[in-house]
């Protein structure tokens, strides 16, 4: 059949209605690619670029002495880039051996098809290098840092430690976190598909910048000698546990934190049972226990430690003098209640300040009772014994005291000899520290300043001495009797020759009573007429003789022959 | 008697562009995919170069030979495509999930790349060689009838492809009938087949809603990596070899969405310019069907034109999503060793034709 003209008409029919689409088809295209580019290229953009945090190093934590007790270690992470790995064996071979890893374990890592598998962490920057000179094909080295503790235990419940993100946990480390932290770089690269990194498309860096240095008042040397003394007493007494503070009493800051059995900073996961049969919530409660500082996180009966409190009431409003005499048969009624004092046979005739050497109960019960509930209530607010210190350390234990209006005669009696109410040891160190030196409230703390790494000052913590509690004079008052009951009184066994120091004894009875379970402890200051230092030991549980006069005394009086010369407090 | 001419230089100029276009662009796009796959960067672009000299052989050798040599085995060429097809379903490897390919030794052969040229051979044949010229709906209707068979064996595992071979069924049919009204009727009844074929299955629903949406679907992936390619491209590309979207963000990027990464690497003006060409190429065949001495040629051009015009329209449109995704090669470029090697020797059947212009 012949070629007509409608077949040609047709044709370019055809041509004409294809060449109409792919120009609707360019302007489409065209829209697209001038228009909403931007749209797409910025998605496309974030698809590709993949965000590599680079670890800002942490701040370091240095002692009054310019030790440093918490700084960083270079470590390593080795990972594998599966697609990269061209000697799968040699490589399962060397890295096993390398990292003393089981075999199988590498081998599972190394065969898995993912972009970047990671083999191990924390690896020690000498067997990151010793792998890297290896220069095996699809293994990565890459350093990182990590929390390092020279000290080991060494105050290890007050610094704390940081978990694997580098973040504080416990302790220092998570009060001063924001110090401490610095803020994370950032690497920018291209990737393909599979997440593996485009060498030849660049990258983009930003410096990470590094935490600041955190500055304590703390002393490396007193945390020693504190802990020593601890550790000691705690084996010779066969004690539970053993709790330290050492404070200056004028400005609030503290020299030393103990509370024995510590942990090792650079290990605090490890526990003494076997943790394979304990259970995830087990091995919690374990590791909080273990973590627990005692000084802080736990309330006790303070015992007759408190009768510093009521005498400093007693004084400060009147209702009794360092000249009254009271006269002790062993006990007194209280409504229908016969409270005893330790002494059973009684103390006989004795003024004020002898009743406070003995310790005596119902001298003290009987100052209480002349200030009535309400009053006596109204000191313990004010002497800041409802609020918490505000020490800087987290989970601070509030006190637990009774309700205003649920105290009768024989709760008020007890409270006045410090029992039936609770306090935490820095609650009851801080508060004596504030009656003590000169009457004003200070806030127990660690922080000093904050400084760069180069050691330009930032910041000074400033902890202002708070408002005044008690009156200078029954503060000089209070010294004074205090000293009495270290010169020749109950607390005789802190008598240190050639230093002044007073100090109060006690020992508590723990809940429930008939467990016949004590905690023995003693507060002490020197100089007392110009108190420079105060210590608190808690002693929970101790075997064999369990008095406070008897077992913490010399433990504070030890503390103190060290660390006084130290602090350049001369004999007189 | 027609007059012997040269052959048609401006259509084998283009054709050769194109195809080396086509192995630079493909390698490039390729190299990341078979170096990730084969551990070889050149794996897609070596099988691909072997087919196109295949092609160009065959190319060459058609354009030599007369065309009406061709008409004799007109009719035996689509029973072989039959055939091919047919034995594709019982005995055909799969790759992604389709069952396309039939292997003789190292080599795989896609049966319904033949299908087409065999197609356009039959339709063209049977057509010329009608005495009366009783147009209208029955030759619409015989038409379609010849290539039901084949449509249905490819429409199987290949619904693209049996697309393509009724556009161009339709598009034979439209050019050797001298009405209008009745294609208006069909084209009427086509859109609403395709509503109805539509709405007999959710899943093309839901192709159809990822298309108005693609980037609130998962199943969106591919349309939506390659509109982040065009995006990423803006007017002159970030340059040749050097797109990131062909680094596994866009799936296969060497097959349907190649036309992507052109964009991204070569920008609007690259784009534009492979447009261009694949505009030339059809101005040729129908300037080569105007020209051709008899309906045979004719029709055998016009085929031709419809078959790279259906190709590359649906191509660009789905990479453009301006329609549902289906998958679709760009003739000449996308990697597929059959594809290029039949579409050469169409190439060589209208050179042919062009020999002898009147």
């Amino acid at each position: 059949m012949r070629l007509k003209t409608f077949h040609r008409k047709k044709a370019v029919t055809v041509f004409f209605g294809c060449m109409l689409t792919l120009v609707a088809l360019g302007a489409r295209l065209t829209h697209l690619m001038l228009f909403e580019s931007e749209y797409y290229a910025q998605k496309a953009q974030d698809l590709h670029e993949r965000e590599r945090d680079i670890k800002a190093a942490r701040g370091e934590i240095i002692d009054a002495a310019g030790n440093v007790l918490a700084t960083n270690r270079t470590v390593c992470t080795i990972s594998v880039i599966h697609s990269q790995i061209r000697e799968p064996e040699e490589v399962i071979r060397a890295l096993a051996e390398a990292l003393q890893m089981e075999e199988e374990t590498v081998r599972k890592r190394v065969e898995k098809r993912s972009s970047i598998e990671r083999i191990k962490t924390n690896v020690p920057k000498e067997t990151g290098d010793q792998i890297r000179a290896l220069n095996l094909a699809g293994v990565k080295v890459d350093e990182d840092f990590k929390r390092w503790y020279p000290y080991g235990s060494l105050a290890s419940k007050v610094l704390g430690f940081t978990g694997g993100d580098n973040q504080g946990i416990i302790g220092l480390e998570v009060k001063y976190e924001d110090v401490l932290k610095g803020s994370d770089g950032k690497i920018l690269t291209l990737t393909d598909a599979r997440g593996v990194e485009l060498p030849e498309a660049g990258e983009s860096r930003m410096e990470p910048i590094a935490g600041n240095n955190l500055y304590i008042s703390l002393d490396a040397n007193i945390q020693k000698f504190a802990e020593q003394a601890a550790s000691k007493v705690m084996e010779k007494k066969d004690a539970d546990r053993v709790s330290i503070i050492i404070m200056r009493p004028q400005n609030g800051e503290i020299l030393a934190m103990a509370d024995v059995p510590e942990f090792d900073l650079n290990d605090p996961f490890a526990l003494e049972t076997d943790a394979a049969s304990l259970t995830e919530q087990e091995k919690q409660d374990a590791w909080n226990q273990r973590w627990r500082n005692g000084c802080i996180n736990d309330t006790y009966e303070p015992g007759s430690t408190f009768k510093v409190i009521t005498m400093s009431a007693g004084l400060e409003e009147g209702v009794v003098s360092m000249e009254d005499t009271f006269s002790c048969p062993g006990y007194k009624i209280v409504e229908d209640r016969r409270i005893r004092c330790h002494k059973v046979t009684g103390h006989g005739a004795e003024n004020f300040v002898q009743g406070a050497q003995n310790s005596c109960n119902p001298v003290f019960i009987e100052v209480g009772l002349r200030l009535g509930a309400e009053r006596y209530y109204r000191y313990f607010r004010q002497f800041g014994l409802l609020e918490k210190t505000g020490i800087d350390l987290p989970g601070e234990a509030g006190t637990i005291m009774h309700k205003p209006e649920d105290i009768g005669q024989v709760e008020l009696a007890t409270v006045s000899f410090g029992q039936s109410f609770q306090i935490s040891p820095i609650q009851l160190a801080a508060t004596i520290s504030s009656l003590i030196n000169g009457g004003r409230r200070v806030t127990p703390h660690f922080g000093v300043e904050v400084r760069d790494r180069e050691g330009a000052l930032l910041s000074v913590l400033d902890y202002p001495a708070g408002k005044r509690i008690l009156s200078k004079e029954t503060s000089e008052k209070v010294r004074y009797i205090l000293e009495q009951v270290v010169d020749g009184g109950s607390g005789k066994n802190a008598y240190l020759e050639g230093y002044r120091i007073g100090g109060k004894t006690a020992t508590s009875e723990t809940l429930p009573r008939s467990a016949n379970q004590y905690i023995s402890s003693f507060v002490g200051f020197a100089p007392a007429d110009d108190p420079q230092v105060l210590g608190l030991c808690v002693i929970h549980n101790p075997k064999g003789v369990y008095y406070g006069g008897t077992i913490a005394a010399p433990v504070i009086r030890e503390i103190f022959s060290n660390i006084l010369p130290y602090l350049g407090i001369e004999k007189k | 008697m027609p007059v012997r001419k040269n052959t048609d230089y401006t259509l084998q100029i283009i054709v050769v562009i194109l195809v080396v276009l086509g192995l630079v662009t493909l390698y490039s796009t390729s190299a990341y995919n078979g170096k990730v796959r084969f551990l070889d960067s050149a794996y897609y672009f070596k099988k691909q170069l072997f087919a196109t000299a295949l092609g160009l052989a065959a190319m060459v050798l058609v354009s030599r030979m007369d065309y009406h040599f061709f008409a004799r085995f007109a009719v035996w060429g689509y029973v072989i495509s039959l055939a091919l097809s047919g034995a594709v379903l019982l005995v055909g490897d799969s790759y992604n999930g389709s069952k396309r390919w039939l292997s003789i030794g190292p080599l795989s052969f896609q049966p319904s790349e033949f299908a087409k040229p065999a197609v356009i051979l039959l339709l063209a044949y049977v057509i010329s060689r009608r005495r009366r010229k009783k147009g209208g709906m029955l030759l619409l209707v015989l038409v379609i009838a010849m290539v039901l068979p084949i449509v249905a064996l490819v429409g199987t595992n290949n619904l693209s492809t049996a697309i393509i071979i009724l556009g161009i069924a339709v598009i034979l049919a439209f050019v050797s009938d001298p009405g209008y009204l009745q294609f208006i009727w069909i084209g009427l009844a086509g859109v609403g087949f395709i509503g109805i074929f539509l709405s007999m299955e959710q899943y093309r629903l839901e192709r159809l809603a990822i298309w108005r949406n693609p980037e609130a679907y998962e199943k969106g992936f591919q349309t939506i990596q390659g509109l982040y390619a065009i995006g990423s491209g803006g007017l002159f590309g970030r340059g040749l070899g050097q797109s990131l979207q062909k680094l596994g963000f866009v799936p296969e990027a060497q097959n349907d969405m190649i036309f992507s990464i052109i964009c991204e690497e070569l920008g609007l003006t690259g784009a534009l310019i492979f447009m261009l060409l694949f505009l030339l190429m059809l101005w040729r065949f129908m300037v080569i069907a105007t020209h051709a001495p008899d309906l045979f040629g004719a029709l055998i051009c016009v085929g031709i034109m419809g078959h790279i015009a259906i190709q590359v329209i649906l191509n660009i449109a789905v990479v453009t999503n301006t329609i549902p995704n289906t998958g679709i090669t760009l003739p000449f470029i996308s990697y597929g060793g059959t594809s290029v090697l039949f579409l050469l020797a169409e190439m060589g059947l209208a050179l042919s034709v062009s020999r002898w212009q009147k």
